[in-house]
């Protein structure tokens, strides 16, 4: 793609994105969301095969369906309180449907089936896009409704999502997909605090970032899109296979790396409020998720998977792949858990 | 306790930067120096614990561990060299900085005063266990015991980080010292029921119980020697000093909750005691018989009675040794012969005479021969069950006819008889080995002279 063409795009998406957070128009903000969508179709189909288009109809078509819904949440909204502005949503209707909406844009349960179709269809890059960036709108969205979501609705929501995405991915080998169930099951965490502590969402929803930022930078650095050509890394990049351990370690949520931190948090919050079954129950699931990502450890860091001898002598060009930031990436996504206490300036 | 921790989180640098043929001896040395350091905190005045810090602190159940562990840093290195010199000297510093970074955790865990801080670092003694397993260790199977190993572990401590929380919000801090006054007598209840049971399973697991025990065999027989010694030895006590710091909270419900728990533990000390005598893989057997002797000390501490904390306390530091020691003697074996099946090596008692000496030390203290504190450690809590209830005399006395059994017939198969043929050819041991064993043993003799130390805080 031709770099000012690029450019334009790239700033269309970060402008739609901004307009939503920034916001406190409805009509802007479906605005801002619409302009978001429209431009990643271009970024999703930026290789040109079928699996790639199939990957962005079937994007834009769960993304317009659900801006409809938002806009019909808005607009019964606007018949019941008279207003465009963000604020407390009296009616239950127009907040179930705008909930429900955002839901689906974020891909949760049980609206999470074009998730893992869409992000195999696309690049590495482009997943990290789709999986990072794009869920920072729709989250900011429920945080400035969170005091009038249905809590039942959003808490069945998450549970369901962490069990999908806990056992969605335990049968695949492609690495995007691990990483779309991995999305599922992060986002159901995050949706399960929303009404709450909105602030352990952010925190969430930043320490996921980080670690998918990580992950997907590390999987491109060796342009494997597979757990078999993973597993060709200990060969080229020795060093790169235990960050890939500790991070995979770190999604999974095991102390002492800073995954831990939002599920201590998280299963902090539920219990001041009375909630015992239902984080131990998302936590146990969460068992599931470190499965599989266990199962990448073993065969990229742990064990020497079986292959041919002429994948084991590979040729040793110059390192030409960027990995922007790096290294303060995977040190944030790895070792923030002392700096927990610190919390306090996400309020 | 940060002079502990200081030196040991600086010898990770000490590795990566010493001379290819210096690493092993800077960080045996080193290590020697920091467990002389902990070895202050046995010194523990009257009935007081010795604060360090705000997060810090050692009492007389937690010292004795902790000088254990720092003890046990230098002989996991010095029984590690063998195996990994034909390695790249990259995996070999890796080794080495894993067993640095367990071992830090493991100070931390023992000192620690705030009960979710104890949980974090709990926890993150899983980490480096489960890289030492499954990447340096021997068979195919060790994947399989790497992921029984995290994910029992990681099952029943989920539920106890949610009743941590709970407790925390009920109370208003979990640190551990304050929470000794603030205690309310927890009554009988279904969700009191299942608070217990969340508290204790974790605990339960990483003992192991009876019924939860198969992560065991797999994981000690597949890690490599340090890993082995280390799970055997301080892992396992993981569980024992937290069930002993989390059942002051649980009173007097444990009363009425321990009777399962009690009737799997004394029964399965017995079945898997009469396991041991089926084995043909070596490291199996001790493995089994680590199961047997954790068993006693869960009897222990469900009763809940003086004499049965003290019995075992003695009864983990004991047997943290003595396991140690069988282990090390085991992989001895296994190193020369690349096999762990007992008869393959049999009548080594013509061929390495004194390993026969160490073999038969170790064999006699882990069948609690007195005056040894593993009969300390045994005695206490058998008479502490028979004050329980006069009929655990017959199980904990079966118990103790096996355990002699299966320690004799490991002696006997592999240090009696005639020799097998193919064995001829085998080095003679190593000072390094001897060295090893002795620093096994040499600990357990002298405190059989002064067992007040080990005791805990009853005494």
């Amino acid at each position: 793609m031709k770099p000012p063409i690029l450019i334009i795009i790239m700033a269309t998406i970060m402008t739609g994105t901004m307009i939503v957070m920034l916001s406190s128009h409805w009509l802007l903000i479906w605005i801002g969301f619409e302009m978001n969508m429209l431009a990643i179709i271009p970024i999703l189909m930026k290789k040109y095969n079928p699996r790639a288009m199939e990957a962005s109809t079937k994007y834009f078509l769960t993304q317009a369906t659900a801006s409809m819904l938002l806009m019909m949440g808005v607009t019964i909204n606007l018949l019941y309180s008279g207003q465009w502005v963000v604020s407390k949503i009296s009616n239950p209707i127009a907040s179930i449907m705008m909930t429900t909406a955002l839901t689906m844009k974020l891909g949760l349960s049980p609206f999470h089936f074009w998730v893992p179709e869409v992000t195999q269809g696309i690049t590495l890059m482009s997943g990290m896009i789709l999986l990072t960036w794009q869920k920072i709108a729709p989250m900011s969205i429920l945080y400035q409704i969170s005091p009038s979501i249905n809590t039942n609705l959003l808490m069945l929501m998450a549970l369901t999502s962490v069990l999908v995405g806990g056992w969605g991915g335990l049968n695949q080998t492609q690495l995007r997909k691990i990483m779309a169930y991995s999305s599922i099951a992060h986002m159901g965490w995050m949706a399960a605090i929303i009404t709450y502590n909105p602030t352990m969402m952010v925190l969430n929803l930043t320490l996921y970032i980080l670690m998918t930022l990580s992950t997907f930078m590390l999987f491109m650095l060796n342009s494997s899109t597979t757990t078999l050509s993973l597993s060709h890394m200990w060969n080229k990049f020795p060093l790169i296979t235990s960050m890939i351990l500790i991070l995979m370690l770190s999604l999974g949520g095991l102390p002492p790396l800073s995954g831990f931190i939002p599920k201590w948090m998280i299963i902090q919050e539920l219990t001041k409020n009375n909630m015992i079954i239902i984080p131990t129950l998302m936590a146990i699931t969460a068992l599931l998720n470190l499965y599989f990502y266990l199962r990448l450890t073993y065969s990229t860091a742990l064990t020497m998977f079986p292959s041919t001898n002429n994948m084991k002598m590979k040729w040793q060009f110059e390192y030409t792949k960027k990995a922007t930031l790096l290294p303060p990436l995977i040190i944030t996504s790895t070792m923030l858990l002392p700096l927990t206490p610190m919390l306090s300036v996400l309020d | 306790m940060l002079k502990i921790i200081i030196p040991t989180i600086m010898l990770i640098p000490l590795t990566w930067m010493s001379k290819p043929n210096m690493i092993w001896i800077n960080t045996t040395t080193y290590g020697l120096l920091i467990s002389l350091i902990s070895l202050f905190y046995l010194n523990q005045p009257n009935d007081n614990t010795l604060n360090s810090s705000l997060m810090f602190f050692s009492d007389s159940l937690s010292a004795p561990l902790l000088a254990l562990t720092t003890w046990l840093l230098p002989l996991m290195l010095m029984a590690s060299q063998h195996h990994l010199s034909k390695e790249p000297l990259t995996r070999k510093k890796l080794y080495i900085s894993m067993l640095i970074l367990l071992q830090l955790f493991l100070i931390m865990t023992f000192t620690a005063s705030e009960l979710i801080f104890f949980y974090i670092l709990f926890e993150a003694t899983l980490i480096p266990t489960l890289i030492i397993i499954t990447r340096w260790g021997s068979q195919t199977e060790r994947l399989n015991a790497g992921l029984y190993f995290l994910f029992y572990t990681l099952m029943g401590s989920l539920p106890l980080l949610v009743a941590l929380l709970y407790i925390h919000n009920f109370m208003g801090s979990l640190n551990f010292l304050m929470i000794q006054y603030w205690i309310q007598p927890l009554p009988n209840s279904w969700s009191n029921i299942f608070l217990w049971l969340a508290c204790m399973m974790a605990f339960m697991v990483k003992m192991p119980l009876y019924g939860l025990h198969l992560w065991l065999p797999k994981a000690h027989v597949e890690a490599p020697i340090a890993g082995s010694m280390v799970l055997a030895a301080v892992l396992l006590k993981l569980g024992g000093y937290g069930m002993m710091r989390i059942t002051t909270l649980l009173n007097p419900l444990t009363n009425f909750m321990a009777y399962p728990f009690m009737m799997l533990s004394l029964w399965g000390m017995i079945m898997t005691s009469s396991i041991c005598l089926r084995q043909t893989d070596l490291k199996s057997l001790i493995a089994y018989s680590s199961v047997s002797h954790m068993a006693l000390v869960i009897v222990a501490v469900l009763i809940q009675t003086p004499w049965s904390y003290m019995g075992a306390t003695a009864l983990m530091i004991a047997h943290g040794l003595t396991s140690s020691m069988l282990f090390c003697l085991a992989n001895s074996n296994y190193e020369r012969i690349h096999s762990r099946t007992m008869i393959l090596a049999r009548g080594l008692q013509t061929l390495l005479p004194l390993m026969a000496a160490w073999w038969l030390l170790a064999s006699l203290t882990n069948l609690a021969l007195p005056p040894t504190i593993n009969l300390i450690g045994e005695l206490f809590v058998v008479m502490s069950s028979f004050s329980w209830s006069n009929i655990t005399i017959i199980l904990m006395g079966i118990n103790i006819i096996i355990t002699a059994l299966y320690s004799l017939y490991m002696l006997i198969t592999t240090q009696r008889g005639k020799y097998s043929h193919h064995i001829k050819n085998i080095k003679p041991s190593f000072t390094r080995e001897n060295a090893l064993m002795t620093l096994h043993l040499l600990p357990l003799l002298l405190l059989s002279l002064n067992p007040k130390i080990i005791l805990g805080p009853i005494y």
